[in-house]
């Protein structure tokens, strides 16, 4: 199901402050996708969750889920969470620690007054799902994180709703966890026709789980796209600084070519991916550590950056290097292998494609 | 483990052990001997005496009514309270705190005294005045009566009650009842099916410390239940050794053994309960703001229940005392009342030596008792925390029995115990029996300021080149210091008011200010009463202070 968000606003008050947690909101969340809110903490992402699911009560706008109208400030329409019919996992998860795993998943049902030998064989099939079969009748908080991440799936899936809601389910699980949880879930949710509405800040989390991505910053909607879209091409400086790491250079726009757009920045003049600024705008260009190859020496043509090692950490895949060409200092991924010393001078060149320019 | 630890918390068992576990070894051979002493020829005749007893029956069935009405009425209003203080927009919040702390000065005793003076049948001053408001031909409240007990019990409980379930109910993760909510069950599904059962095992564990405090209260069966002849166990026994020709402490004692057995069993119930309640916290690290219930139309009358129970347990009790401290007899405030006030009642109970002694006594037993029980609960509290022993196991246990001692059964054990030895019907009896009966409330603050001095902080002092004794005063001391004055003010605030082990334990010489107060009151002396009772909130209160300004003098850095 499709969910409309349009010009939805939510303010708090702390401390003599406004704080704007949403500002006049518009977004449209396609049906059947993983859609994730990304962004920086308090920036509004998780208030926006919780308006859709009828937690918190927004101030101005009105949001739609599959044609119906759940929250209307002009039409004074205002329904329930119960009523909404949605499937939620939560930060905490938000096991009931007094019921046993049976109980938490079947409790959806059981508030619809499902007949118990439905609910019985949906259980099962639900907890299969999720491969936690056998597991029915354990105390729910016995079991590990990610056993209790499921749990929280099951119950939010067992009532087959059309909206499943996710508020950074994945913090809580330690880093390996956490990855292997990640690729369950994108698989649990590929074989299901279901929106999924999904809040997180972990950039990896967002790009590796997500159709599409909506970047949030201080309650509005930066940049809506692909994660190849987001990672590649985004328009914002802060999207693309956000969403990975990133050298960014001051630069001015030189000229403009058919498929490229040419900047004066403290590299030299560097072709870049083609962008519609004017010439002479000041812009930031945008080049990620791991498309810097450098190689030992120096060397000249278009887009041939010459520098020195300035410094090396060495992380073990790769030593994480700063480059430094005159006044600019460059993170770059060395090989291992290149044998490379502070001081040693150093060549690249650039691939105009993965030259980004973007507006500051 | 180093040696000089073990010797410690050896030393410690047997201290601890000594002070709780002789008066109920005490109490258990005395129930079963002949004659008056806890030494005579074996027997069972004490057992079938007090068990075949006609008026047993009655009384049992008074305490049951009595215990099991006032912990529910206790529990629910402690519920009722924590839910509208964390959950909802009721205003003026600071009344909560207040209700929760305040009423802990007022000793018991006094509490149902007032409540006395304005409800009783014959010249209750709330009774007279609806009486004439109504033209009422009787009174109609009678305080002395199964339903005015449970009130008031009641309100006495609700403090405790309140301290255990509002921290429960402040750290539930409210994404529980949200994700109920999401799940399709309305707000009140939502309330039975998840937020009542998650916090099942504080509601509980209230409710069992309500059943184990009513059942050994003693203040309010005898201020209110005798004048009325509603009997509980705690007031059946205290005839049983106080009252009449032929006191029989034996049989006492068989019936106390059950009482007493009674709330060992609960305080351990109790235990489990708040270990589970625990289990059951929820809370997340960085949880969301809980959203707040908008009372809407109901914040008014809500807040006006809430104000009208701050007056009745804090400002109405002292008012009523005070006004009778003043006027001569008891009598409706007028114009006439206010002009026959004098400091009659005042001047005669600062000239009575008997009240000039019991309050001597109890200053000493307040001052000295509570200093050495705090140096005893500094070490066992150290003991239970730091040492991590199969003894230290045992201390913690046995410092946490005597929570459950009912005062009046404990104390016919301790009389058996002191009449051995030459303390019997000196104050150093009192002392020892206090100290002994109250050690929990010293231990607990105590175990838990050791538990904040975790090692790391101790060492990283050595670390930074202090020497052991700059540690000592720069680091531990300072975290100890909140556990050491909350230990003291507690058990001072305990000691200066006690009355249910001192009606047993107390002779001529040792009386001290509450057995003079319940004395005041079988003797209807309410004007002297109300005066010496105000002296005792006056100590109590500036104990309190007192020990929280030096208190604040010690602490570095003001707790978050």
């Amino acid at each position: 199901m499709e969910i409309r968000i349009r010009g939805v606003t939510k303010r708090y008050y702390s401390e003599g402050k406004t704080i704007h947690a949403l500002d006049n909101v518009d977004l449209t969340i396609p049906a059947n996708q993983i859609f994730t809110l990304l962004g920086p903490s308090g920036c509004g992402k998780t208030t926006l969750l919780r308006c859709i699911v009828g937690l918190e009560a927004p101030e101005a706008g009105e949001i739609s889920i599959g044609g119906e109208v759940v929250w209307s400030k002009a039409r004074n329409i205002s329904i329930p969470p119960e009523k909404r019919g949605l499937g939620m996992v939560f930060q905490t998860y938000a096991i009931w620690p007094h019921m046993n795993v049976f109980d938490n998943v079947a409790y959806p049902l059981q508030v619809r007054n499902v007949d118990r030998n439905a609910i019985r064989e949906r259980v099962r099939k639900t907890l299969q799902f999720v491969r936690l079969e056998g597991f029915e009748n354990r105390p729910a908080t016995k079991l590990s994180g990610g056993q209790q991440q499921r749990v929280a799936l099951a119950r939010a899936l067992v009532a087959e709703p059309k909206v499943i809601l996710f508020d950074e389910p994945l913090s809580n699980l330690d880093a390996k966890l956490r990855e292997e949880t990640r690729k369950e879930l994108k698989a649990f949710l590929g074989k299901l026709k279901i929106t999924a509405v999904y809040v997180t800040h972990d950039r990896v989390e967002a790009l590796a789980l997500s159709d599409t991505i909506a970047i949030m910053r201080a309650g509005r909607i930066v940049e809506v796209g692909t994660p190849q879209k987001i990672y590649f091409d985004a328009d914002h400086q802060f999207v693309a600084d956000f969403i990975g790491r990133a050298n960014l250079v001051k630069a001015r726009v030189r000229a403009q070519e058919k498929d490229r757009t040419l900047v004066d920045c403290g590299l030299g003049v560097i072709a870049c991916q083609r962008r519609d600024f004017p010439v002479a705008a000041d812009v930031t260009l945008c080049i990620r550590p791991e498309f810097i190859h450098v190689a030992r020496g120096e060397g000249s043509g278009e887009n041939v950056v010459n520098g020195r090692v300035d410094s090396q950490v060495f992380v073990g895949e790769a030593y994480e290097s700063e480059i430094r060409i005159g006044a600019e200092l460059l993170l770059a991924r060395i090989d291992p292998d290149a044998n490379l010393k502070v001081g040693d001078p150093v060549t690249f060149r650039l691939d105009a494609a993965h030259c980004l320019l973007v507006s500051i | 483990m180093d040696p000089a630890r073990a010797r410690l918390t050896y030393a410690l068992v047997a201290i601890v052990g000594f002070l709780t576990v002789s008066p109920v070894v005490m109490l258990a051979l005395g129930s079963f001997s002949e004659g008056l002493t806890a030494f005579g020829e074996f027997t069972l005749d004490k057992y079938i005496a007090a068990y075949t007893d006609r008026a047993l029956l009655d009384v049992l069935v008074n305490t049951a009514i009595f215990v099991l009405g006032s912990s529910v009425l206790a529990t629910v209003l402690a519920l009722f309270l924590a839910y509208l203080n964390t959950r909802t927009d009721i205003p003026f919040k600071f009344l909560f705190r207040i209700l929760s702390i305040i009423p802990m000065m007022i000793p018991h005793l006094l509490f149902s005294v007032s409540w006395a003076l304005l409800l009783n049948p014959s010249n209750g001053m709330m009774n007279a005045v609806l009486r004439s408001v109504f033209s009422l031909e009787r009174a109609p409240f009678n305080i002395y009566s199964l339903e005015g007990m449970i009130l008031v019990e009641a309100l006495l409980d609700l403090p405790i009650a309140y301290l255990i379930i509002a921290p429960a109910m402040a750290s539930f993760d409210v994404a529980l009842e949200e994700s109920s909510r999401v799940f399709g069950a309305g707000s009140w599904r939502t309330l039975i099916r998840v937020t009542l059962p998650v916090l099942r095992p504080a509601i509980l564990a209230a409710f069992v410390l309500g059943v184990v405090r009513s059942l050994a209260s003693f203040a309010v069966p005898s201020v209110l239940g005798m004048p009325g002849r509603v009997n509980v166990l705690a007031t059946h026994l205290y005839e049983m050794i106080a009252l009449g020709f032929a006191t029989d402490y034996g049989k006492a004692a068989a019936v106390g053994m059950s009482v007493l057995a009674t709330s060992v069993t609960l305080i351990y119930v109790y235990r489990a309960l708040t270990a589970e309640s625990e289990r059951y916290v929820t809370i997340s690290g960085r949880g969301y703001r809980p959203t707040v219930i908008e009372l809407g139309r109901a914040r008014i009358p809500l807040f006006t229940v809430v104000a009208l129970l701050s007056f009745v347990m804090v400002v109405l009790p002292v008012a009523v005392l005070l006004y009778t401290s003043f006027v001569p007899y008891t009598m409706v405030p007028s114009a006439r009342a206010f002009s026959l006030m004098s400091l009659k009642h005042w001047t005669e109970v600062l000239q009575d030596p008997l009240s000039l002694l019991s309050l001597k006594n109890s200053l000493f037993l307040a001052l000295a008792g509570a200093t050495l029980g705090t140096v005893l609960s500094v070490f066992v509290g150290y003991a239970v925390v730091k040492v991590k022993t199969r003894a230290s196991g045992i201390l913690e246990s046995l410092s946490f029995l005597s929570f459950s001692f009912p005062g009046i059964v404990i104390g016919i054990g301790f009389m058996w115990f002191f009449v051995q030895t030459p303390l019997y019907a000196t104050i150093w009896a009192l002392l020892v029996g206090y100290i002994a009966t109250y050690l929990p409330y010293g231990v607990r603050p105590m175990a838990s300021a050791f538990v904040q001095v975790h090692a790391h902080l101790e060492e990283s002092s050595l670390v930074c080149g202090a020497s052991p004794m700059t540690t000592m005063r720069r680091i531990i001391v300072p975290l100890l210091v909140p556990g050491i004055v909350s230990a003291w003010i507690l058990m001072a605030a305990m000691f200066i008011r006690e009355l249910t082990l001192s009606v047993v334990l107390s002779r001529p010489g040792t009386e001290v200010l509450a057995v003079q107060i319940l004395r005041f009151a079988d003797d209807g002396l309410w004007g002297k009463l109300s005066a010496l009772g105000i002296i005792m909130i006056a100590i109590s209160t500036a104990l309190v202070i007192l020990a929280t300004l030096v208190g604040a003098r010690f602490r570095a850095v003001e707790p978050a």
